[in-house]
């Protein structure tokens, strides 16, 4: 199905020559609509999709190839949600029931990928099997992997026999000098090569990879780990790089370290990047490429809508007891995806009509940053004190757009053995750092003043309404008040 | 003359598939090497090969029980500052 071309950006020779994303409107309207058409439902790599569709991981995939500095192969914890972090590794053959058993029980989830706890590629047998069995046995899901490249010029040739259209590089560097400060070592040709040396034949593989998956056809999006005074500022270059070479998006996503995890970078104390530091580079990248500011960095067997992990349901000795009839299956997802879809087209008319009739231009107002409380939809549909995350939107007179989500509570549970000095209340307020207002769809009395006190507007007004409009209407009364005044705010620095 | 899989190998099963003699085996609780059929990689290889995708320090031992992979060989982490950091997540 083709979606309708809202833009005027002329249709694209290939790939990403299209054009560069707007900041403004949504990352998905400058993109050709042959790509909008493999991702229009892909959560990961559609802003809008994420709201209504999910998607799974499998690991199937433990041995690694390389060691990266925020990586450690010993960590194990239900309570985490992080890359490369799983509960239990699964066969293909277990992991190929597990995924028709969500396909059946969760009829948005569109996407299976397999993205570790190790690299996919370093488990071809592994990984391809399941792919194999998957493309022939559930072939309505679409199936993506993502790879630190260093195996991947070995493997485009299988990946494009499965029906794969999706691959992931993380690419956090393009220079070998600081790539030997993000990895220590990789293991290739029977030896283990350390430092500078590693680094560059890594960085000579996943360029070479990329470029074979683009001349197959294949999309490329690409991962990039934000670290501050390692390749903060190198990232520009990355991105610049990648898309003339034909990567679709990139997605810069923070450093996650803490000495807990026992990665190099957590213990060392290397700091993650401030979350105005990632929007400041995100926002420096966009002139280049589309960018991705939705990714939620999540565990290598995730189940679900991006913001939430149902992967408890879905244990091994729970999906061993369900009858799956894979064939009614595809025919009851068949219908709920067809109406989602058409749900997402006539909400994109809907917002293309209205940009067109109202023009907030004349406004000299300032932007505001706004937390939302959702489930997905597109709504403002949770409670204050049930978001485990919000999304962040900036409202300005040209309009309001995503800027990225912020977890309302720590990565852990938070026991004991965390030692948290805070509430869970504080911190989520501290999460919210920025903030003008806060969207919901109730808020509680307490959490009403503590939010008042941190100068954090909180709203449940607009409760199951669409998040960019009720945005747009706060900021409006926000101006109609005179808060957003920029000469009061002058007068007033 | 084996090498020997210890108890903090995290079954990641990265030596399994490059190890030139098929001496390695899955089983619980954690990989082990047939020491009938390990032959060091000689011949075969200047390195272990099980020693050099490993990405746990100290999980596999030579013949003389040394850590192949000693503390701070592959993480890059000064084995005091790991020590450290562990002993401040204890106390709290």
């Amino acid at each position: 199905m083709q979606l309708p071309v809202l833009n005027d950006a002329p249709a694209a020779k290939s790939g990403c020559s299209a054009s560069s994303c707007g900041t403004t409107d949504s990352q998905m309207d400058s993109l050709p609509d042959s790509i909008r058409e493999k991702v229009q439902n892909h959560p990961c790599y559609s802003e809008d999709a994420h709201h209504y569709f999910a998607r799974m991981h499998v690991a199937v995939a433990p041995a690694c190839n390389i060691q990266c500095h925020y990586c450690n192969r010993k960590y194990d914890c239900a309570n985490e949600s992080r890359p490369g972090v799983v509960s239990e590794v699964l066969t293909p053959d277990q992991a190929v029931k597990k995924t028709m058993a969500v396909a059946a029980n969760i009829p948005q989830m569109t996407v299976l990928g397999i993205a570790g706890p190790g690299d996919p590629l370093a488990n071809p047998e592994k990984t391809f099997e399941t792919f194999r069995r998957l493309s022939e046995e559930a072939p309505d899901i679409k199936l993506c992997v993502s790879t630190n490249g260093l195996a991947l010029p070995d493997s485009v040739e299988e990946l494009s026999k499965h029906n794969i259209d999706h691959v992931t590089i993380t690419i956090n560097c393009v220079d070998p000098e600081i790539g030997a400060k993000i990895y220590p070592w990789i293991f290739w040709n029977n030896r283990r090569i350390k430092g500078v040396k590693g680094a560059k034949i890594l960085i000579e593989q996943q360029q070479k990879g990329l470029e074979m998956l683009i001349a197959k056809g294949i999309l490329v999006k690409v991962n990039s780990v934000m670290i501050p005074g390692i390749n903060d500022e190198h990232l520009a270059e990355v991105s610049r790089v990648v898309k003339s070479k034909g990567a679709f998006l990139h997605n810069v996503m923070p450093l996650i370290a803490e000495a807990e995890h026992g990665t190099f970078y957590g213990v060392m104390g290397q700091r993650g990047p401030t979350p105005d530091e990632l929007q400041d580079l995100q926002d420096s990248c966009s002139g280049d490429m589309n960018m991705m500011r939705h990714c939620r960095q999540c565990r290598a067997d995730a189940v679900g809508m991006l913001g939430e992990d149902r992967g408890d349901e879905f244990t091994m000795d729970k999906i061993e007891d369900m009858e799956i009839d894979y064939q009614a299956a595809m025919e009851k997802r068949k219908v709920i995806h067809a109406a989602i879809q058409e749900e997402m087209d006539s909400k994109r008319l809907e917002k293309a009509r209205k940009v067109e009739t109202q023009n907030f231009a004349s406004l000299r107002t300032r932007p505001v940053l706004m937390a939302v409380a959702t489930s997905g939809q597109g709504v403002i549909n949770v409670h204050f004190g049930h978001a485990k995350e919000f999304l962040i939107y900036e409202a300005s007179p040209e309009g309001v757009r995503f800027i990225s989500h912020r977890k309302a509570d720590q990565y852990c549970g938070g026991d004991v053995s965390c030692g948290e000095t805070e509430s869970t209340l504080q911190t989520t307020i501290r999460s919210l750092a920025g903030c003008e207002a806060v969207l919901c769809s109730k808020v509680g009395y307490e959490p009403w003043e503590m939010l008042e006190q941190a100068g954090i507007m909180p709203n449940g007004e607009h409760a199951m309404e669409n998040i960019e409009e009720a945005v747009m209407v706060v900021y409006l009364e926000m101006a109609k008040a005179g808060k957003l005044d920029t000469e009061q705010l002058r007068a007033s620095a | 003359m084996a090498v020997k899989i210890i108890e903090s190998c995290v079954n990641c099963h990265a030596c399994l598939p490059v190890c030139p003699s098929n001496a390695i085996y899955e089983t619980k609780p954690h990989f082990m090497v047939d020491p009938k059929k390990c032959t060091e990689c000689e011949g075969a290889f200047a390195d272990f090969q099980c020693a050099s995708i490993c990405p746990i320090e100290g999980a596999i031992l030579n013949s003389f029980g040394e850590a192949i992979n000693p503390p701070g060989s592959l993480t890059g982490i000064p084995p005091e500052k790991m020590a450290a950091a562990m002993a401040e997540l204890q106390a709290h």
